[in-house]
């Protein structure tokens, strides 16, 4: 292993500047770097590893087509990678002596990257990516003690996508839900005869973890460096009970998350009044089904009170560089690009996402489905920001919780199991 | 005898095996099904033996996916490579085993048995390791060399079972007649050998064609070089997984397996046919 | 062909020299073939077994001795990418041995074992006797229908094992109201441990079944046709003509599949992982999830190496016997 400590150490002292020596360094597995022309001629070709489908096709042709145009030196080659099984990838690209130049990644798994050693460390360049204006949600989790690692690149949050035509002929009327009681109400209304209020599956913990939010409650909480699950709170057992009141109200499986089956081919089938689910999802409900096409708009989840929109958890990815990356000044300048104003702004209207930064909502204005995506998106939250938490995840106590309360289980005594198996996960990670 | 009463005892035999056929096939037919179905029917409150309304998208959306043909050519590469290389040592090792008395035989089976209990999820890292410090990451020789050495044990314990329950009087006879030791083995042996062969081969040829964890941590940055089970997991976004034409691709996929087999249970049969064992 | 009376009649003899019905007696003429065949001195058995030596070495003594290294050091993602562990001597297994939870994976492991194996044995032995009786079109068909299940993708199989169980949208839970039982009726089979695990059990089996009869099937046509007949002209039973002929036969060759379903169950992982990730709570965590979930989640690559070790400390004990048996045998032959 002696062999691999030492270009990482010497790039630690040298600093980006020596190029040409690390280069040198690992010269021997280089050979795939050549794809084409890329190196000749001064010519740098750097790897982007995008995940699939987070941007169109379309959209990323577009960028490095406007990108290389800008930047005659370097070549972008980008690689769409698989969400099955993309942990283990990023973890063998980070730890390879052939890394890929930028990697896209979840804002929660920064994290654990960072704490490896294995990011780049792009603290001193904040300042000029205008990181004063980043989305909270996107650059608290890409930090880590007080360095910044990950760079925010897009945010996407959970918005109630309904059916207009159902509502309109259930009387009700979207724009005066504001509160959760009245969405109870007006769901109650929806769910008759085939109709199914809203389609949600027991497991969606994205959702659960808002409700618990929005009661004051934590799903984990840190105290002199320890962490501990929060969910036998009696905010969070709060949060549990309106998920139950909300999921009773319509057909959503109680043993399954939303992936399983996928909700928007539910909703393609034309029964179901509303689903939570980020804005994008609306397109591929109408790829299932032509015939709702128009019939789906949008609202933020409500919060307890009329006056703040419920707290919502603010997914979405940054862009990293790793550590062994051999052409890191070219990855900046990528990363500068992508996450700067101008192309932010296109992929925010292209893809329905939140724009990285709070100054450029107005971007999406005229998108409903993004528009009521920056309502939630004000109060977006982000899960702890601790390396321990992807053990948590990677296990998922909160699912077993939740499909435990709502198939009849006491939810204090299953609240306190699944706490202390997010204690044990958390504390086995970190 | 009448004509019926044999049919009639054969009656319990013949339920069982519908019986057996309608288990076992009946997931695979659920696969086969579901790539035909429209993605909103694939789940629904009431599950349909027969797709309502027929589609090829799935099919092909799954052989549009991006670099379709070069996973193809990949994954027979390895396969057929590790399948065929772990023969080759297996064969003369099982032999050996089999027919040989020699000091350390003992040790040796202890250690292919040993080596079929490896914990291959563990042994990721080291291999990892390994490979990185030797420069063969992102190559297809590693993943090849990996199954092969996943398969390797299975495939000499099996061997040297079947070699065992042929008679070596078989193979001395034919010596007798002027055969030298391994023509013998060749000659004589080796047609009898066939189901053995034909059990291992496939076994190999399944392990190496469905094995991802290692295709997805080995090859990292050589897309060109990843494997068909990468292809498999490809139909899923954050919205969740086109199940449609992941079932498409699946279908594809075990198809493969199902011509190995038939090819080899010709030369099966025809093994049996010389005569050796129907006699 | 002369070789087939031959063969014949020494079939149960060189198969299976401990148990057969013919006596002991009977041995004692072919010893002189024995030492014939010992022949095997000189430069020819290790120059056969060279290639396997040298490979396993390099792609698996090699690797297992770094898994070893790694399971005595503090080896996370940190030390992965910048090298450089630790060593913590004997840390590692002490963790491991006082999680109270280890132990109950340990306990369910074994149990989730011999479950399978049990009946899986069963099954394929039944399945390949049947396969062995039926006519060249039916041997066909189930030969194809069993190799199309063990082609079938993991990945696919577990899925569509999801789909079946699924509590809203399964095919069970549907056929099941339909004939009266109602309270099936959105029956949410993996939030419950048992219903999981019964799931997980019914698709090892039916995932591993394939290729137990197969290979018993091959086994079962070495078994030469005369011995049946003469045994039917003596009048014993079907159950009789299994025990004394074909069970001694093919015994080496179930003894395999055994030992083999043993591993295999013991190791047992995608199924789960896919289909329940363990749970729900830890109802269907066995020793290689387990495992994954220190290695893979946790990154604990030293918890996860040492997790991985102990499993195959055990499951050398389950096979111990085995080993010994194969031994026995093997000095009897010689």
């Amino acid at each position: 292993m002696s062999s691999r400590g030492e270009p990482v150490k010497l790039r630690l002292l040298a600093g980006v500047s020596v190029l040409v020596m690390t280069a040198g360094l690992s010269a021997c597995s280089d050979s795939s770097d050549s794809s084409g022309d890329g190196s000749s001629g001064g010519r740098t070709t750097i790897d982007v590893w995008l995940m699939r489908d987070s941007v169109s096709a379309e959209f990323q042709k577009e960028f490095v087509a406007g990108f290389e145009a800008d930047h005659p030196d370097i070549d972008v080659k980008v690689q769409v990678q698989e969400w099955d099984g993309i942990g283990q990838k990023v973890t063998a690209a980070l730890a390879s002596n052939d890394a890929p130049d930028v990697i896209e990644t979840g804002n929660t798994q920064v994290a654990q990257y960072a704490q490896s050693g294995g990011l780049l460390d792009f603290s001193d360049k904040v300042a000029d990516l205008g990181g004063k204006d980043w989305l909270k949600g996107l650059a608290e989790p890409g930090a880590y003690q007080g360095k910044q690692y990950g760079i925010p690149y897009y945010a996407a949050n959970r918005v109630v996508i309904y059916r207009t035509d159902l509502f309109d002929k259930a009387g009700v009327d979207p724009a005066a839900i504001k509160t959760r009681d009245q969405w109870i109400d007006a769901t109650k209304k929806l769910n008759k005869g085939g109709t199914q209020g809203i389609y949600l599956p027991g497991q969606m913990w994205y959702a659960l973890a808002g409700f618990v939010w929005d009661e004051g409650g934590e799903l984990a909480t840190e105290s002199g460096g320890t962490w501990k699950g929060a969910l036998d709170s009696p905010e969070a057992l709060r949060g549990m009970e309106f998920y139950q009141r909300l999921q009773a109200l319509g057909k959503g499986p109680r043993d399954s998350d939303e992936a399983e089956p996928p909700q928007a081919e539910v909703m393609a089938k034309g029964q179901v009044a509303q689903v939570i689910s980020t804005p994008g999802g609306a397109q591929v409900v109408v790829e299932n089904n032509p015939e709702l096409k128009g019939k789906l708009g949008f609202f933020p989840i409500p919060g307890k009170t009329a006056d703040t929109p419920g707290a919502v958890f603010t997914g979405g990815s940054d862009l990293v560089v790793p550590m062994v990356s051999t052409k890191q000044d070219a990855a900046y300048t990528f990363i500068k690009e992508l996450t700067g104003d101008a192309w932010q702004k296109k992929l925010a209207v292209a893809m329905s996402y939140v724009p990285n930064k709070t100054t450029l909502a107005d971007a999406v204005a005229a998108d409903p489905g993004a528009a009521a995506m920056a309502v939630g998106a004000a109060v977006g939250r982000a899960t702890p920001n601790t390396p321990g938490w992807a053990a948590v995840e990677a296990k998922n106590p909160i699912k077993d919780y939740m499909t435990a309360v709502l198939t009849g289980g006491d939810a204090a005594d299953q609240a306190a199991t699944a706490s202390e198996a997010i204690t044990t996960a958390m504390k086995s990670g970190s | 005898m009448t004509t019926t009463r044999p049919r009639i005892r054969r009656l319990p035999l013949n339920a069982a095996a519908v019986i057996t056929v309608v288990v076992c096939l009946f997931p695979v037919y659920w696969m086969a099904t579901t790539a035909f179905k429209p993605g909103r029917d694939i789940q629904s409150d009431n599950p349909a033996l027969l797709p309502r309304t027929w589609t090829l998208d799935h099919f092909r959306a799954a052989v549009d996916a991006d670099g379709f043909g070069l996973f193809w050519r990949n994954s027979i590469l390895v396969t057929l490579t590790a399948v065929l290389l772990s023969l080759l040592v297996a064969l003369g090792a099982a032999f050996a085993v089999a027919r040989m008395r020699w000091r350390g035989r003992r040790q040796f089976m202890l250690m292919v048995f040993i080596a079929q209990m490896a914990p291959w999820e563990s042994l990721i890292i080291p291999v990892y390791i390994i490979s990185r410090d030797t420069h063969m990451l992102d190559r297809l020789p590693t993943l090849t060399l990996v199954y092969f050495m996943m398969t390797l044990p299975f495939t000499i314990v099996v061997l040297r079972g079947f070699i065992g329950t042929i008679p070596p009087e078989l193979e001395e006879s034919a010596q007798v007649d002027g055969c030298t030791r391994l023509g013998a083995f060749r000659h004589v042996a080796f047609p009898l050998l066939a189901p053995g062969l034909m059990a291992t081969s496939l076994f190999g040829y399944i392990t190496a064609w469905n094995e991802f964890t290692y295709a997805n941590f080995l090859i990292i940055k050589q897309q060109d070089n990843r494997t068909l089970p990468v292809w498999l997991s490809s139909f899923q976004n954050v919205f969740g997984t086109d199940w449609g034409a992941t079932m498409a691709a699946s279908t594809l996929f075990a198809v493969p397996a199902l011509v190995v087999f038939l090819l080899l249970q010709r030369h099966v049969t025809s093994g049996f046919a010389a005569g050796a064992v129907k006699g | 062909m002369p070789a087939t009376h031959e063969r014949t009649a020494n079939r149960p003899l060189t198969t299976r020299p401990k148990r057969r019905s013919t006596g002991p007696a009977a041995r004692e003429p072919h010893r002189p073939r024995h030492t014939r065949r010992a022949d095997g001195r000189g430069p020819w058995p290790y120059l056969l077994i060279a290639p396997a030596v040298l490979g396993m070495l390099y792609l698996l003594v090699y690797p297992l001795a770094r898994t070893v290294l790694i399971s005595f050091q503090d080896f996370g993602l940190r030390e992965l990418i910048l090298g450089d562990p630790k060593f913590v001597g004997f840390d590692n297994y002490r963790t491991l041995l006082s999680d109270p939870r280890f132990w109950e994976v340990v306990g369910r492991t074994f149990f989730f074992m011999a479950v399978n194996v049990v009946l899986i044995m069963t099954l394929s032995t039944l399945v390949a006797l049947m396969i062995e009786r039926l006519g060249r079109f039916g041997r066909t068909a189930v030969l194809s229908a069993l190799v199309l299940t063990w082609a079938m993708p993991v990945i696919a199989a577990t899925t569509v094992f999801q789909w079946l169980f699924h509590s809203e949208f399964g095919i069970v839970n549907w056929a099941l109201k339909e004939l009266g039982f109602s309270s099936f009726d959105r029956y949410p089979w993996f939030a419950h441990g048992p219903a999981a695990f019964t799931i997980l059990v019914v698709l090892v089996v039916w995932q591993s079944v394939p290729f137990a009869a197969i290979t018993l099937y091959s086994a079962l046509t070495t078994v030469p046709t005369e011995l049946y007949e003469s045994a039917r002209l003596d009048g014993a039973s079907g159950p009789r003509i299994f025990r004394s002929i074909t069970f001694p036969v093919v015994r080496p060759i179930f003894m395999l599949v055994l030992s083999l379903e043993v591993i295999w169950t013991f190791k047992a992982f995608v199924q789960i992982w896919v289909t329940t990730n363990g749970g729900p709570g830890d109802a269907t965590t066995i020793l290689p999830v387990y495992a994954v979930q220190m290695a893979l989640s946790s990154q604990r690559y030293d918890l996860g190496s040492a997790a991985s070790l102990v499993t195959v400390l055990l499951m050398s004990g389950v096979l111990v016997l085995y080993f010994r048996q194969m031994f026995r045998q093997e000095d009897e032959a010689s």
